[in-house]
């Protein structure tokens, strides 16, 4: 028996947010037939395991979740803004959870299982590739774009791990204090080793 | 508390830390817990429970892995490169196993968050110790002219607090020469 495609994603968005607060590993399969009212065996039969229950999860919040928000980085306006917004845009999110989906499995689980670190890995350079477009629409640091992408992706795992705990005060000044330290200052090399 | 008991306490702490570091707070039933440590289930419901064992273990990772870590950080003598250096430590430590599971801590306030104000103390006490470690070092590379803006002091703290965030994440995906570049390139922002 298959599911017509909307029910599977209400189960899948019921996994997220008991995933987002139990973690993979705190919840069993009970839980999940609990939470979705979906058998066992359905369930199996749908996703194959619990793991392919999470990577569909995965697949999902981005496509329901961080969509939108990767759009804010090709808006019209001042660069330091637009940086700004996407990153607060998880922090201030309307959803119960506040921060990325991503950095919280991945913590979890990218060092053990092989899928998890793929599907982080590709996350967080797709986020890097859209840093890197809207850095090169900027005539003062398109050289130093992809560097700069790189470190902006980095403020993202930053941003979306140490700001969880922060008032909102400090988190905007961590974010802003760090885009300001990564773009606006002149680059210099250092040594090699 | 007769000594012997002060003991073994410590040494289940010891031991459930071991078991936190890997699998988090949530991951870890008092099943579990009492089968890792040898222990009765009632002895983790009655005497010693998991948020008791959990904040314990806490405690003594930050004591065991990250005091004495810092310690030498602070006790260093070459600025940056002393800074360098103890971030290139950190990677080998994260990818070696050392620290088997990134930094506890670090998976802690992901995974907990603010959930309650003794955990709230603790990470006060951490990242108190990591910014004014991380000022100590600032202060010598200042002396030692390899930084161009000392005003700056502070906003530079402020920013490699957020290094052992990032690399808790991108050493599970990326290899020790990106990882040690990636360094690099954060410290080429402070300097």
């Amino acid at each position: 028996m298959r599911y017509k495609e909307y029910n599977v994603n209400s189960v899948l968005e019921k996994c997220i947010q008991l995933f987002w607060e139990n973690g993979f590993r705190g919840c069993s399969v009970n839980d999940i037939v609990k939470a979705t009212g979906v058998n066992r065996f359905s369930l199996y039969h749908e996703f194959e395991n619990k793991e392919g229950i999470l990577y569909n999860a995965l697949r999902l919040y981005k496509l329901r979740y961080c969509e939108d928000k990767f759009m804010l980085l090709k808006r019209e306006g001042p660069l330091e803004e637009a940086l700004k917004q996407f990153y607060l845009s998880f922090l201030n999110d309307e959803s119960p959870h506040q921060g990325c989906f991503f950095i919280l499995i991945g913590t979890e689980l990218a060092d053990e299982d092989p899928e998890i670190k793929k599907l982080v890995k590709n996350y967080l350079e797709e986020i890097e590739n859209l840093f890197a477009e809207r850095l090169l629409q900027e005539e003062r640091i398109m050289e130093n774009a992809k560097l700069y992408a790189r470190h902006l992706s980095g403020l993202f795992c930053t941003s979306m791990s140490f700001c969880l705990i922060q008032t909102e005060a400090q988190k905007q000044y961590h974010i802003a204090n760090g885009i300001d330290l990564i773009i606006n200052k002149k680059i210099v090399h250092a040594p090699s080793t | 508390m007769p000594q012997a008991l002060n003991d073994t306490y410590e040494e289940l702490v010891q031991r459930a830390q071991e078991l936190f570091w890997t699998k988090g707070y949530k991951g870890v039933t008092a099943r579990e817990l009492a089968d890792y440590l040898n222990v009765s289930q009632s002895t983790i419901y009655n005497k010693y429970t998991k948020d008791m064992l959990f904040m314990d273990s806490l405690d003594y990772y930050t004591r065991t892995y990250s005091d004495p870590f810092l310690k030498q950080l602070r006790e260093s003598t070459e600025g940056m490169e002393s800074l360098r250096e103890f971030f290139y430590k950190l990677i080998d430590a994260l990818l070696d196993k050392t620290f088997p599971k990134s930094c506890l801590m670090v998976n802690t306030v992901v995974e907990m968050q603010n959930e309650n104000k003794e955990i709230k103390v603790l990470y006060q006490r951490y990242f108190d110790t990591l910014v004014s470690s991380y000022k100590v070092v600032l202060d010598k590379a200042i002396g030692l002219q390899q930084i161009k803006y000392p005003e700056k002091k502070e906003a530079y703290a402020e920013f490699l607090l957020g290094v052992i965030f990032s690399l808790s994440i991108l050493y599970k995906i990326n290899g020790r020469s990106q990882l040690r570049t990636f360094i690099d390139e954060q410290l080429s922002f402070v300097v």
